[in-house]
């Protein structure tokens, strides 16, 4: 039976300039997948390609180990020297593929642990597999069985919650403050990208008005546009303030514009009605102070870093727990994976003994069509049957046996007992008296 | 000449004692699902609600005995821990209180201990159904308010801990409330327990005045303060829009003083006076 490998590199390995050298286009990845199981001594393959990894993983062709020519595959599409890559690509094997593919899916293997993207990353992979039919049994279990396993890891660990990044950051604390966003007003002070990224974030999450001001009013008009959001005039930044529940500041000023004197007069015109205000500008646009006052909930760049580091943390934490399920589940893959090695020849053993029955119950009732028995001689027709069926299935096991080495005797003989659940007597002599062809002496005692 | 007393205390029933074991199990259990145990919680509230049906059954039995929650200000104390236990469980049915639980359900465990096993002391027979009124509407008062109070003293926590941005800190990491419903929450219940309070408080200085005792008592001066601080906050936050921080000190200021008169008329009940 052919095992799982994985082919690949990842951040992990390689830096940006050499992620990009291998990194595959949407549509490209069928065509590759197609070549790779035609010209390669590879059976199923799927190819995922995203920032952070380019991975083939797929099932070598029975006796095959196809990684090295995989390695040189890559390479070769993408007209890089082995060598470039050669630190920064590695291979997995057997258990070791498994459990590779199960934390990929589990997103233990991110950059950012927990983050939900890899999983719709490596869905679209599987989907393009497909598509390209190069996906197989083995490989379809593998991801299938990845993909429950990311589920059980996202819902039984904590490694998914609190936010990685500062947008999302935003979202979390006005839920901390408000419980959701609905209703909620924000306001983008200056137009930079942060802040629009996250007004963006918290307009996704039910803000009601996002409302952008700036001293320049055709960028304020600008982001507004971008951002569904509407424009209003710098200089009535403190009616702004007052209306605000959620304030995000990104301004290039030198000096803080969100005063605490200007502040003590929102706060109260607000009625101390909570507030989160949220600087991500580099000199800081709010006045350290105005942390203090009565609801308002003050977070610059460092505060919010140190929510993501804490949430990295606590992820951190998950991601030891989500490993034992990862194992659990690679350990119960690798058993039925096992069993797979078997099933041709159980599924040939099952043929070959019905085949035997079917073709003496055949005879049989040729025989009793054909002539008017007593019902004594109907049951000698029976045992007679029946002793050619078990005679037919033992010659060959028999055969074997008695023509083995004396040492390769002793270990078959071993392999029938344990199959059969036999527990051999010490007799010397040969119980079962089967003389050679036996079962031509059977089947000529049938037919007189 | 001396007067006619009656002993107000029956031996504590099996429900109470399931109660009290359930109270402190929930409190542990709290506590240690609020360092991190987090899977412990359901355990936790299943905890809580033995609690609380233990207690109401023990309450009944006491009911069935002829001792009623309006009986004396013991019994009293009994029924507030209740309406504690059973506002914290209705309460989270919607909100991750690990911390109020943390603070809610010792409480309630001193309370019914302080109920159940201090001295019963005597009642004079004098206790007339305008003083049973007004012990009645005094304890759901002050349950009221010590659910707002519990309240408060998360807002106050999770404040702190958005403030000084503590986030590895347990109440950070307990997910808790918003302080925004906290702070409503809170504010709603003080709208419902002051009528309720004031009614019993006019009703007590009758009572009072009727049995010709001086109203010039400390406790009777303590409860006035209590009343003077609940009707400054609803007025203040009326008028001038006071709210967080501020309107979760005073409550607190406020049952404080309420938890205080209670507790001297408990003394005074078991020095007899």
């Amino acid at each position: 039976m052919s095992e799982l490998f994985v082919v690949g590199l990842s951040w992990r390995t390689a830096k940006v300039d050499v992620r990009e050298k291998l990194a595959f286009r949407e549509d490209e990845l069928a065509d590759v997948l197609r070549a790779l199981t035609s010209s390669l001594p590879v059976a199923e393959a799927l190819l995922i390609s995203t920032c952070n990894r380019v991975e083939v993983y797929g099932v070598g062709k029975p006796g095959e180990d196809p990684t090295t020519v995989v390695r040189a595959f890559l390479c070769e599409q993408k007209k890089v020297k082995p060598r470039d890559v050669a630190e920064a690509l590695y291979d997995r094997r057997g258990p070791a593929a498994i459990r590779h593919v199960f934390s990929v899916a589990s997103s233990l293997d991110s950059l950012v642990v927990g983050e939900a993207q890899i999983l719709g990353q490596l869905k679209a992979a599987y989907s393009v597999a497909g598509t390209a039919g190069t996906n197989g049994p083995v490989l379809s279990r593998a991801l299938e069985r990845a993909f429950g396993v990311a589920k059980r890891v996202r819902t039984e660990t904590p490694i998914a919650r609190g936010s990685a990044n500062v947008s999302s950051v935003a979202v979390e604390l006005a839920a901390r403050v408000f419980g959701n966003l609905d209703g909620k007003n924000v306001l983008v002070i200056g137009a930079g990208k942060m802040s629009t990224l996250a007004a963006r974030h918290l307009y996704s999450e039910g803000a009601h008005k996002i409302v952008v001001t700036n001293r320049s009013p055709e960028k304020a008009a600008a982001l507004a546009a971008e951002i569904e959001g509407v424009a209003k005039p710098f200089d009535d930044l403190e009616a702004l303030l007052t209306e605000a529940d959620v304030v995000i500041s990104s301004t290039g000023a030198r000096e803080p514009i969100l005063t605490r004197p200007l502040f003590k007069k929102v706060t109260k015109a607000r009625r101390w009605k909570p507030m989160i205000v949220i600087d991500i500008a580099v000199p800081r646009d709010a006045d350290p102070a105005i942390n203090d006052l009565e609801g308002v909930y003050l977070y610059d760049i460092d505060a919010l870093d140190k929510v993501v580091q804490a949430n990295l943390a606590e992820r951190a934490k998950a991601a030891e727990q989500a490993g034992k399920i990862v194992e659990h589940e690679a350990v119960q893959f690798e058993q039925w994976l096992r069993t797979q090695g078997v099933v041709p020849t159980i599924r040939a053993l099952r043929e070959h003994f019905a085949h035997v029955a079917d073709a003496e119950v055949g005879k049989a009732l040729d025989q009793l069509g054909k002539k008017d028995l007593t019902r004594d001689q109907q049951r000698e027709l029976l045992q007679r049957t029946v002793q050619l069926v078990v005679n037919k299935l033992l010659h060959a096991p028999t055969t074997a046996l008695r023509g083995a080495q004396p040492d390769e005797a002793t270990v078959r003989a071993a392999i029938v007992c344990e199959l059969f659940g036999l527990e051999p007597s010490e007799e010397t002599t040969d119980p079962v008296a089967e003389p050679a062809g036996s079962e031509q002496a059977a089947e000529r005692k049938a037919q007189a | 000449m001396t007067e006619p007393v009656r002993v107000l205390s029956v031996a504590p029933s099996p429900a109470f004692w399931v109660a009290t074991v359930a109270y402190a199990a929930a409190s542990v259990l709290l506590f240690i699902v609020l360092a991190g145990h987090k899977k412990l919680r359901p355990a936790a509230l299943v905890l809580v609600g033995i609690a609380c049906a233990a207690h109401a059954t023990d309450i009944g039995w006491r009911g069935v005995e002829h001792v009623h929650p309006a009986e004396s200000v013991r019994e009293a104390l009994g029924f507030l821990s209740f309406i504690l236990t059973g506002g914290y469980l209705v309460a989270t049915t919607r909100y991750r209180l690990t911390l109020g639980g943390v603070v809610v359900m010792p409480v309630a465990l001193v309370l019914l201990l302080l109920a159940r096993l201090t001295p019963a002391g005597a009642e004079p027979e004098s206790l007339s159904s305008l003083g049973r009124i007004h012990i009645v509407l005094a304890t759901i008062g002050v349950g009221i308010f010590a659910l707002a109070s519990a309240l408060s003293a998360i807002y106050l926590a999770e404040d702190r801990a958005l403030k000084n941005k503590k986030f590895d800190g347990a109440v950070f990491k307990d997910g808790g409330a918003p302080i925004e419903a906290l702070d409503r929450i809170s504010h709603r219940l003080i709208w419902v327990g002051f009528p309720i309070f004031t009614v019993a408080l006019v009703l007590g200085a009758i009572w009072v005045s009727r049995l010709g005792q001086s109203i010039g008592r400390i406790e009777y001066a303590l409860a006035a303060v209590t009343w003077v601080a609940f009707a400054t906050l609803l007025v203040a936050r009326q008028i001038y829009g006071w709210r967080g921080r501020r309107a979760a000190r005073l409550t607190l200021s406020g049952f404080t003083g309420a938890l205080v008169v209670l507790v001297i008329y408990l003394i005074r009940r078991i020095a007899g006076g």
